[in-house]
């Protein structure tokens, strides 16, 4: 069979950095040709800390956070579980398997459209390589919300300032920037530039992408939202990561790794989200 | 190194390359492995269970993953018959491996249509019937756990396809050779053990089950002991080949299946962890056989050695299967 027409790999890499950027939020960097070549801002890995355990049993997806130099990739995470916390533990040197790219990935705006990226928490992780990816393009107006629940939880704002966006950050206590939810903060954005109709990209919790889907929804504006599903395999097999499709009756449910992750805003039936 | 091991194997009526054989669900509708390996080299394909009108499944959570192993209930979301056939078969004509459809139906009649409409089509090797499915309101597991009802199912389906059936049986039964008899005197060529076990998973913070449809089915490697065990019992009962599975990962855990007497394998779960696992297992078999100079993997199956020796000898077989294997 002719491999080369497919465009996912399975690599063992070698991990370049893994350190802990914030509280319980590490980034990890590693060096492969395969999967960065390859790689585009939306898509997802699936990582598997060692081949022989048996607990934790399934690999986890990770959204690709970016790419340094032209051979290095990064994902971004937070420690939640047993898989994550093994993964924190990794230093450099140490080897995972990964499967990747996977998934569909953002679709770009178009030359000159302006773009409005919402994150939420950790949202920030495949945000991060479409701002990558946006800015060096340089002919997109590219503007950031991030918001986080507390000044303890915000990441990235130096790497993000680097990439030159222009950048509003919000935290839930009001401990860092504008006090408040990210999601109010785009949608005066909105109100404010009439003028013309940016496209939204967001990542985040669900009540979030489901506010900023019906929102968008409701101004007739682009949005597309990046979906975190409960994946047995990334790779459309297990049919897992169901996500409610609206309207369509063919198509009852989609699959947030073979069909996403990303999705546009009207896609997803948001009342069951 | 000598000639290579023959590893093929009949499964009634149905003779494969080898023994191992990728379980339905894990294997989607026959391709999606293919960036990894070609799939021709295992010994036969058993597509996603298939119903006689499309399925949307269960709403999600759909799967939970617990120790060791992996709890879902996906509600065989399917694409039905027809557009397997239509559509997913002819783009499957390259893959060299027996292509084995799952079938499953909410009554008796549904399983005997679903068998007439495969009976013609070229491409479909054998038909798997699933009457375990714990995650589907009706039909399913309900068939599956009344000898008289597993019996008229099978019965059913053999009436209406020359091709070889295999009944997958559940393990979630009080005694499972009663139901192996039961579809062996209904005509069916060999016998699947097992579909996944019943179980559950709740979210203590929101006191709300795991998944969305509270219960599933739990597979991977925490139900291999209880597999094999199925798997035991079912070929004293029978005599009609078993095909084993349940959280079988490598080539290691495949032999102990064949050693209690399952004539071929199924990897299920270890394909979503492990792409390759199938393969490896396929290689692992092959390995095995010229380490241990066995000409014909025939010779391992039922193999399992229950009287006789004295610890000494005992010790010396542990001693040289751990440096082998």
């Amino acid at each position: 069979m002719d491999k080369s027409r497919y465009p996912m790999v399975e690599e063992v890499v070698s991990i370049g950095f893994n350190r802990e950027i914030g509280k319980d939020t590490f980034l990890m960097g590693f060096p492969c040709v395969a999967l960065t070549s390859r790689a585009k801002p939306g898509q997802f890995l699936m990582i598997q800390v060692d081949r022989q355990a048996k607990d934790p049993l399934l690999r986890r997806p990770f959204s690709i956070h970016g790419v340094l130099d032209s051979n290095r990739l990064m994902i971004l995470y937070k420690v939640v579980g047993k898989g994550t916390a093994l993964l924190s533990a990794l230093r450099e040197g140490d080897t995972i398997s990964a499967i990747g790219p996977l998934g569909n990935g953002f679709t770009l705006p178009g030359p000159g459209e302006r773009a409005l990226l919402v994150a939420g928490g950790m949202g920030i992780a495949p945000l991060f390589f479409l701002t990558q990816v946006l800015t060096r393009a340089q002919n997109h107006s590219v503007k950031m919300f991030l918001g986080f629940p507390t000044s303890q939880d915000v990441v990235l704002i130096d790497q993000l300032k680097g990439l030159g966006v222009d950048l509003s950050l919000t935290t839930e206590d009001g401990s860092l920037g504008i006090k408040g939810l990210v999601t109010d903060l785009w949608d005066q954005t909105l109100s404010q530039e009439s003028t013309q109709k940016p496209v939204t990209y967001a990542c985040g919790p669900a009540s979030m992408l489901k506010e900023i889907a019906q929102k968008a929804i409701a101004r007739n504006l682009r949005c597309y939202v990046c979906l975190e599903g409960y994946m047995g395999c990334g790779l459309g097999i297990c049919q897992g990561c169901a996500a409610k499709a609206a309207g369509s009756k063919d198509k009852p449910y989609y699959y947030v790794c073979q069909d996403g992750p990303v999705f546009s805003a009207e896609m997803i039936d948001w009342e069951v989200m | 190194m000598g000639a290579l091991p023959e590893l093929s194997v009949d499964i009634g009526g149905l003779k494969i390359k080898n023994p191992v054989i990728a379980a339905s669900g894990t294997f989607g509708y026959g391709d999606e492995l293919a960036p990894f390996y070609d799939p021709s080299l295992l010994g036969a394909i058993i597509v996603k269970g298939l119903s006689l009108r499309p399925m949307p499944g269960n709403p999600p959570p759909r799967i939970v993953e617990t120790p060791c192993g992996l709890l879902n209930a996906i509600g065989l979301a399917n694409i039905g018959i027809e557009a397997f056939v239509g559509e997913k078969l002819p783009s499957l004509a390259t893959i060299k491996a027996p292509i084995i459809t799952n079938i499953y139906g909410h009554t008796i009649e549904d399983y005997a249509e679903m068998a007439r409409r495969i009976e013609g089509v070229k491409g479909i090797a054998a038909v798997e019937v699933n009457i375990s499915c714990p995650n589907v309101e009706q039909g399913g597991m309900a068939f599956g756990r009344d000898p008289d009802s597993a019996a008229r199912v099978a019965d059913r389906v053999v009436e209406n396809t020359t091709k070889p059936v295999i009944v997958k049986l559940t393990p979630n039964v009080t005694d499972i050779g009663l139901i192996a008899k039961a579809v062996e005197a209904a005509g069916a060529q060999s016998i699947s053990v097992t579909n996944t076990f019943l179980g559950m998973a709740v979210d203590v913070a929101t006191r709300r089950p795991k998944l969305a449809n509270m219960v599933g089915g739990l597979s991977g490697p925490a139900i291999k002991p209880m597999a094999l065990y199925l798997v035991h019992e079912v070929v004293k009962a029978v005599r009609i080949p078993v095909i084993g599975l349940g959280g079988i990962m490598d080539y290691h855990d495949a032999l102990e299946f064949l050693l209690v007497g399952a004539r071929a394998i199924q990897v299920g779960t270890a394909n979503l962890v492990n792409p390759k696992a199938a393969i490896e297992i396929v290689n692992g078999l092959t390995d095995f056989c010229l380490r241990e100079k066995i000409k014909d993997i025939n010779e391992i199956i039922g193999a399992l050695e229950t009287k006789g020796e004295d610890h000494e000898k005992k010790g010396d077989r542990k001693d040289k299967s751990k440096a082998n294997f």
